[in-house]
């Protein structure tokens, strides 16, 4: 358990699925190196099978003894999905009288899945009682990673200062049995350097102050970042003291520190004969009970009647935080804060990355620490 | 019944005798250091059989990989050693019906492998590592070779310009082709390391150059073998095989069963005799030793001391409550059972990851820091009782594939 803990909150009524947070990370960090399929940051329709299929599925976590869970490692073409390119070499060539090949610009490869290969389809009768709603996902930097456990080589660690948990690319031989023992399958392998590899909370940014890209982007402003012991950032007024923010799927026990703002509000459904069935959501409470564990109940009520609060006497803190007036005030990172724990590490302050990140913490064997 | 039983216990005891031999390290005249499997040298190796038992003292949590090896026999391999009195050889030859390379982009595929450890202390071979990586304060040096198909490791050259995406680069044409070529220049082009170890997850990659060895794997289609070869110095800063016997040590994984770490075929110590070099006999006879006890009457008592936290064929021990002893008579001397009875706390295996079974710990930390073994020791058994008991346990291991 690290000392202190860092944690995002992401309220979904206001996620529009615009992969802005997508498009900032994959940019920032994945876009080369065989790192061409991953996605750190993810936003996948809910319901839906989601990236990789199916991982709902795939095994991971522990369970209610608190043993880790056998789980198994997703395929590239048939799970993730292989990113196409297009023919443009192809282009220049193409000869649209007698050529064979149709002309234009085509996929290099079929594509059978991607990141938002589901998107907007939902579920339910259109237009009766459709429904969906977006879920972005990152790695949830658990206080009981199920990757860290998994790892038969100590290449994983949790840090101490803000708990993000990193990859030792030095300790890394490519087991992934991570991969097999994250329930959120939030971490991918590299075929290229044959190591696994996975969001990092954006700690170079974060050691200086800023959020990470996907939060600072985000144009919805959904997402909150502080640390969960700091009483004046609103991730701990969202988790701790209306208790809206709620980890998604708890059940796998690994105590996620990403957390979500369950969607209250979707139109009511209609009656066979198109009419309003007052007082109905389009959302079913099981599917939400489902990824929010049954926390979500109270969640709901809270947000509603602060809502109600509001309308009636115009004050609601809760309200006021959801809202996001300020994007800065979502942000409460506490630079001062990495600069003493660099000083007391007697490390460079803001060092641009965390050494044991590249470097390794245990590249030599003396070195080598056990932890009890 | 019982006599069947005891039988089939003889036959199997008689044909791992067969199996266990001590392979003889023949010199040569010719500089070893760059050997190869295919050289002319090899005609002169003498192979023995030994007996690689599927690794089943801890669990690992990939589903698939489990199924593919819950049913794992004994694989038999052949080996041979050669040295030049600079550099030994040890060359391995073990059949895999399928020829399995990791390679391309795929997160899913593992190659076919072999690692040979070599212990660092012999001199008293009564206390030889933990076989499964080593053990604190008894460190071995494995050396791995794995059929991994040409990566591009930039992190190990650093040439950030060519990190790229081909597509991102703004080249076409000739221009790409260029690129890829440089890229392909730029790979890594085999995968052999060499690590220290004092136990699981201490395993450390010995990157600053002071480790000079060579590995070399190969597959021969028309026999469905595999064929291997590692080369050392018999001196180094790790350890010196300069001696009249060395305890070597081997593993193969099997990529088609999604093989790797822990996941292995794993021999026991094997004594390799450097022929023309005097002593060593004592730790072939250690390797070899057959304890001299009641089969029968071991395996009543193992039931009644051991069969509650350790799994073994008629035991009712949960998953992993304790290291799973089903193949230890392959893998562990005569002289590492007994140790580990009498004293548990003598070996120690650092890192076994307690946070993947929290409710069974191997090992508790005492007063000062210390890690301990939760097993208490059994030393108050007779000598005759640890003695049938070791006799049973060298009786557990898979049976040997044909």
């Amino acid at each position: 358990m690290s000392k202190r803990q860092l944690a995002m909150v992401m309220d979904l009524n206001k996620c529009i699925g615009c992969q802005t947070c997508t498009v900032a990370c994959k940019t920032q960090w994945t876009n080369r190196n065989g790192r061409e399929y991953m996605y750190w940051n993810n936003v996948e329709t809910y319901p839906g099978d989601g990236y990789p299929k199916k991982w709902m599925e795939l095994g991971g976590g522990f369970d209610a003894a608190g043993d880790l869970q056998p789980g198994i490692v997703p395929n590239i073409e048939s799970d993730y999905g292989v990113p196409w390119d297009y023919n443009y070499d192809s282009l220049a060539e193409q000869n649209l009288i007698a050529g064979g090949m149709t002309p234009g610009l085509h996929p290099d490869t079929t594509p059978t899945w991607g990141p938002n290969w589901d998107e907007d389809q939902g579920d339910g009768d259109f237009p009766n009682d459709n429904y969906f709603f977006y879920l972005p996902r990152i790695c949830n930097h658990c206080s009981n990673p199920g990757c860290l456990s998994a790892c038969p080589r100590d290449a994983i660690f949790k840090r101490e200062e803000d708990g993000v948990v990193l990859v030792d690319l030095d300790r890394c031989q490519g087991y992934r049995y991570c991969i097999a023992g994250c329930p959120y399958k939030k971490i991918y392998f590299n075929p290229k350097i044959s190591k696994s590899e996975k969001c990092i909370l954006c700690f170079p940014r974060i050691e200086q102050g800023l959020p990470p890209a996907c939060a600072q982007q985000c144009v919805g402003r959904i997402r909150f970042v502080g640390f969960l012991d700091d009483e004046e950032s609103q991730v701990y007024k969202l988790v701790h003291k209306y208790k809206v923010a709620l980890p998604l799927r708890p059940d796998y026990g690994t105590q996620p520190n990403v957390y979500y703002v369950p969607p209250t509000e979707a139109p009511p459904k209609f009656d066979s004969e198109g009419k309003i069935i007052e007082g109905s959501n389009r959302i079913p409470i099981e599917e939400l009970e489902k990824l929010f564990g049954p926390a979500v109940h109270d969640a709901i009520k809270t947000i509603k009647a602060e809502k109600e609060k509001r309308k009636k006497t115009g004050e609601s803190e809760l309200m006021d935080i959801l809202i996001a007036y300020q994007h800065s005030d979502m942000f409460r990172l506490d630079n001062h804060y990495y600069q003493e724990v660099a000083k007391a590490k007697g490390m460079k302050p803001l060092a641009p990355v965390d050494e044991r990140y590249i470097q390794g913490k245990h590249t030599k064997i003396s070195h080598f620490k056990v932890h009890s | 019944m019982k006599k069947i039983v005891q039988i089939s216990a003889a036959l199997s005891l008689a044909a791992s005798a067969l199996l266990a031999e001590t392979v003889l390290a023949v010199k040569v005249d010719t500089d070893l250091s760059g050997f190869k499997c295919k050289d002319e040298a090899v005609k002169l190796a003498k192979f023995t059989e030994v007996a690689l038992y599927p690794q089943t003292t801890i669990k690992l949590n990939d589903k698939k990989a489990n199924e593919l090896n819950s049913a794992n026999k004994a694989k038999r391999v052949q080996v041979a050693a050669l040295y030049d009195g600079k550099n030994i050889a040890l060359i391995l030859r073990w059949p895999d019906k399928t020829r399995t390379v990791q390679q391309g982009y795929k997160s899913d595929v593992y190659g076919d492998g072999f690692a040979v450890q070599f212990a660092t202390k012999f001199d008293e071979p009564e206390k030889l590592p933990y076989i499964g990586m080593g053990s604190d304060g008894r460190p071995v040096v494995i050396y791995l070779q794995k059929a991994v198909a040409k990566v591009y490791e930039p992190n190990a050259d650093g040439v950030v310009g060519y990190q790229v995406n081909p597509h991102n680069t703004n080249r076409f044409g000739e221009d790409l082709e260029k690129f890829e070529k440089r890229v392909e220049q730029l790979a890594i082009r085999d995968y052999q390391k060499a690590f220290v170890s004092e136990g699981f997850r201490s395993m450390t990659e010995i990157k600053d150059k002071s480790a000079k060895y060579s590995a070399d794997m190969h597959y021969v289609d028309a026999k469905k073998m595999w064929g291997g070869a590692v080369v050392r110095p018999l001196k180094d800063e790790y350890a010196n095989l300069d001696k009249g016997a060395i305890p070597v040590a081997l593993a193969v994984w099997d990529g088609e069963k999604l093989q790797r770490d822990g996941q292995k075929y794993l021999s026991g110590w094997i004594a390799v005799k450097l022929v023309g070099k005097t002593g060593g006999n004592r730790l072939a006879e250690v390797v070899n030793e057959k304890a001299k006890g009641d089969v029968a009457k071991g395996k009543e008592l193992s039931m009644q001391n051991c069969a509650s936290c350790h799994k073994f064929p008629g035991s009712s021990a949960p998953e992993y409550m304790a290291p799973d002893l089903s193949n230890i008579g392959g893998q562990a001397t005569a002289a590492y059972i007994r140790e580990s009875i009498v004293d548990p706390n003598a070996v120690v295996v650092p890192g076994y990851n307690r946070n993947s079974h929290p409710n069974f710990q191997w090992y508790m930390t005492d007063d000062k820091g210390n890690r301990t073994s939760t097993m208490p020791p059994f030393d108050y058994l007779d000598k005759q009782s640890i003695e049938d008991i070791v006799a049973f346990m060298q009786t557990l291991k898979a049976e040997v594939e044909k």
